[in-house]
């Protein structure tokens, strides 16, 4: 009897430092342990796809009584949503499609431009302590540790794992997660300078227009003019002339009233926190951060997301003291909780490109 | 021959293979189905059910292994899981130091406490090694959730690690 529980004691100690040198090794990024892992991986795969097939059922089940009303009612939700947008849809997609021109016109990258993958998510977390999902495409497909992951909201993580038919994909809410990002401060206000054509040296005073509504003016232009007011896009007014007059109206913008853009750090707290923006420049030049203001990836050699991709909203401004900048928290477009078919962007920034 | 037999048939060896079941659940149907958005930890219900049964050196040691198998499906450091399940298993047969014959409400208080306190214990475990950020309050409706679930299923987890870790004269 104390043979067997000296054994036992042995093995315990034994189990123990194996896990304490594991972690360790796993902190280092170990191929050892990456191998171990692809290993298991390999092994439990197929008894997972068993049980996934067995279990389909019983999940099943689960969902149609406990998710039933919650369907019905994001159904409900999102047919009067699909009405409301389909409109800013079709003008949307004119304005990025132009924007795409542009941005080739002048030798720019674009995101149409990279290639992706889609994927269908297989697996949430079996851990109540890591936001991750599985999906079912893996290294045979391109996919590599760090790409983007997008659904048709916005940025939603990034790869961590891979597997050969498999990714694991880190949420935007784990706190490991972290990316730089740009904030777009919308100017407070547009100024309009309106050239007359008939004598193109005299210009007229700046006409401060409310961005919400503008009514035209009479004495300066005979035109109609729109605004838009969706959050981070740069206002811009459109003058049409109602009568040849002689006197076309165009719209320049001043250069410091464009959308400013500053860039931070995002970072994730958990599922039931909004992830923050930090490291935010307290210029004078940006500007107040209000909220609504979006944020996009920053780019860049470093960065493992390619520019521009959309990510949220500002939905708090924490102000602090001294020049620490502002901490922002972030309202994200892509609904996380929800998630199944999702796009990997086959993107790996210069500084991650191996040579052949 | 008759030692490998002897291996084979161990109850250690019937453990990985249940552990393997288990854990095979707990990254299908338990991740899938979340009361209240938290995944049941069918895991960690093995790992207590094993302490309250057999006592904490086994506790420990079925502990040490379903973490270090769990750690190999997780996205955490490999180690972490392993350390804190061993902790928990072993917290889970301290029921036996002070109860040799523990009653069935006993058994099940103490797979409520120790599930409640193993959930705990993996947070910090994560924070020690730098991947702070999981200590919040959030974790208390983790443990609500976990202690429910496991209450529900602990009866039948039971008799399965008796099963699994239950030692058999003469297996040839």
């Amino acid at each position: 009897m104390a043979n067997v529980l000296s054994n036992r004691r042995r093995t315990i100690i034994l189990l123990a430092l194996t896990s304490i040198i594991l972690i360790t090794l796993d902190l280092q990024n170990s191929s050892v342990v990456s191998g171990l892992r692809s290993l298991f991986g390999t092994v439990f795969h197929p008894i997972e796809s068993v049980a996934r097939v067995v279990t389909r059922p019983i999940g099943n089940t689960w969902h149609g009584i406990a998710d039933y009303n919650n369907v019905i009612d994001e159904n409900a939700l999102l047919k009067q949503r699909i009405a409301q947008q389909e409109g800013a849809t079709i003008a949307a997609a004119a304005s990025v499609r132009l924007s795409q021109e542009l941005l080739a016109l002048n030798g720019l990258p674009t995101l149409a431009g990279i290639n992706t993958v889609t994927a269908q998510v297989i697996g949430d977390s079996p851990s109540n302590f890591s936001q991750t999902i599985e999906i079912n495409q893996g290294s045979k497909s391109g996919i590599r540790v760090g790409m983007p992951v997008l659904n048709a909201a916005g940025l939603i993580g990034k790869i961590t794992k891979t597997f050969a038919d498999r990714s694991v994909v880190m949420l935007i809410t784990d706190p490991d997660f972290a990316l730089s990002v740009k904030v777009v401060n919308s100017p407070q206000k547009v100024t309009t300078t309106t050239i007359a054509r008939v004598n193109p040296a005299t210009t007229s005073p700046v006409i401060p227009v409310d961005p919400i509504t503008s009514v035209p003016d009479a004495a300066t232009t005979t035109s109609t003019t729109t605004t838009t007011t969706i959050a981070g896009f740069t206002p811009s007014v459109t003058t049409l002339p109602s009568t040849p007059t002689g006197v076309s109206s165009i719209t320049i913008p001043f250069a410091s009233e464009l959308a400013v853009r500053e860039t931070g750090v995002i970072e994730g707290r958990g599922p039931s926190r909004q992830p923050t923006v930090r490291f935010i420049d307290n210029s004078l030049r940006f500007g107040e951060i209000e909220a609504g203001a979006p944020i996009v990836t920053a780019g860049g050699s470093r960065s493992l997301a390619p520019p521009d991709i959309l990510i949220g909203k500002v939905s708090r401004v924490i102000e602090r003291l001294g020049s620490a900048g502002p901490v922002l928290e972030i309202e994200l477009v892509a609904d996380l909780s929800n998630l199944s078919f999702l796009r990997v962007l086959l993107y790996q920034p210069i500084t991650e490109k191996t040579t052949p | 021959m008759n030692r490998l037999i002897l291996i084979i048939a161990s109850r250690w060896s019937r453990l990985v293979l249940v552990l393997f079941l288990v854990l095979s659940l707990q990254t299908t149907v338990f991740a899938d189905l979340r009361p209240f958005g938290i995944a049941a930890q069918v895991v960690l219900l093995f790992v207590v059910c094993a302490g309250v049964s057999f006592g904490v050196s086994v506790g420990a040691v079925v502990g040490l292994i379903a973490g270090l198998m769990y750690d190999f499906v997780l996205t955490t450091p490999i180690g972490l899981g392993s350390l804190a399940l061993g902790l928990t298993g072993a917290t889970a047969g301290l029921l036996i130091y002070f109860y040799p014959n523990p009653t069935w409400w006993m058994r099940l208080v103490a797979v409520a406490a120790v599930s409640a306190l193993g959930e705990i214990y993996f947070p910090l475990a994560q924070s020690m090694v730098g991947l702070d950020g999981w200590l919040q309050f959030r974790l208390l409706k983790v443990i609500a959730v976990v202690v429910v679930v496991n209450i529900v299923l602990a009866p039948g987890v039971l008799i399965i690690s008796r099963w699994t870790l239950s030692e058999r004269k003469n297996p040839i």
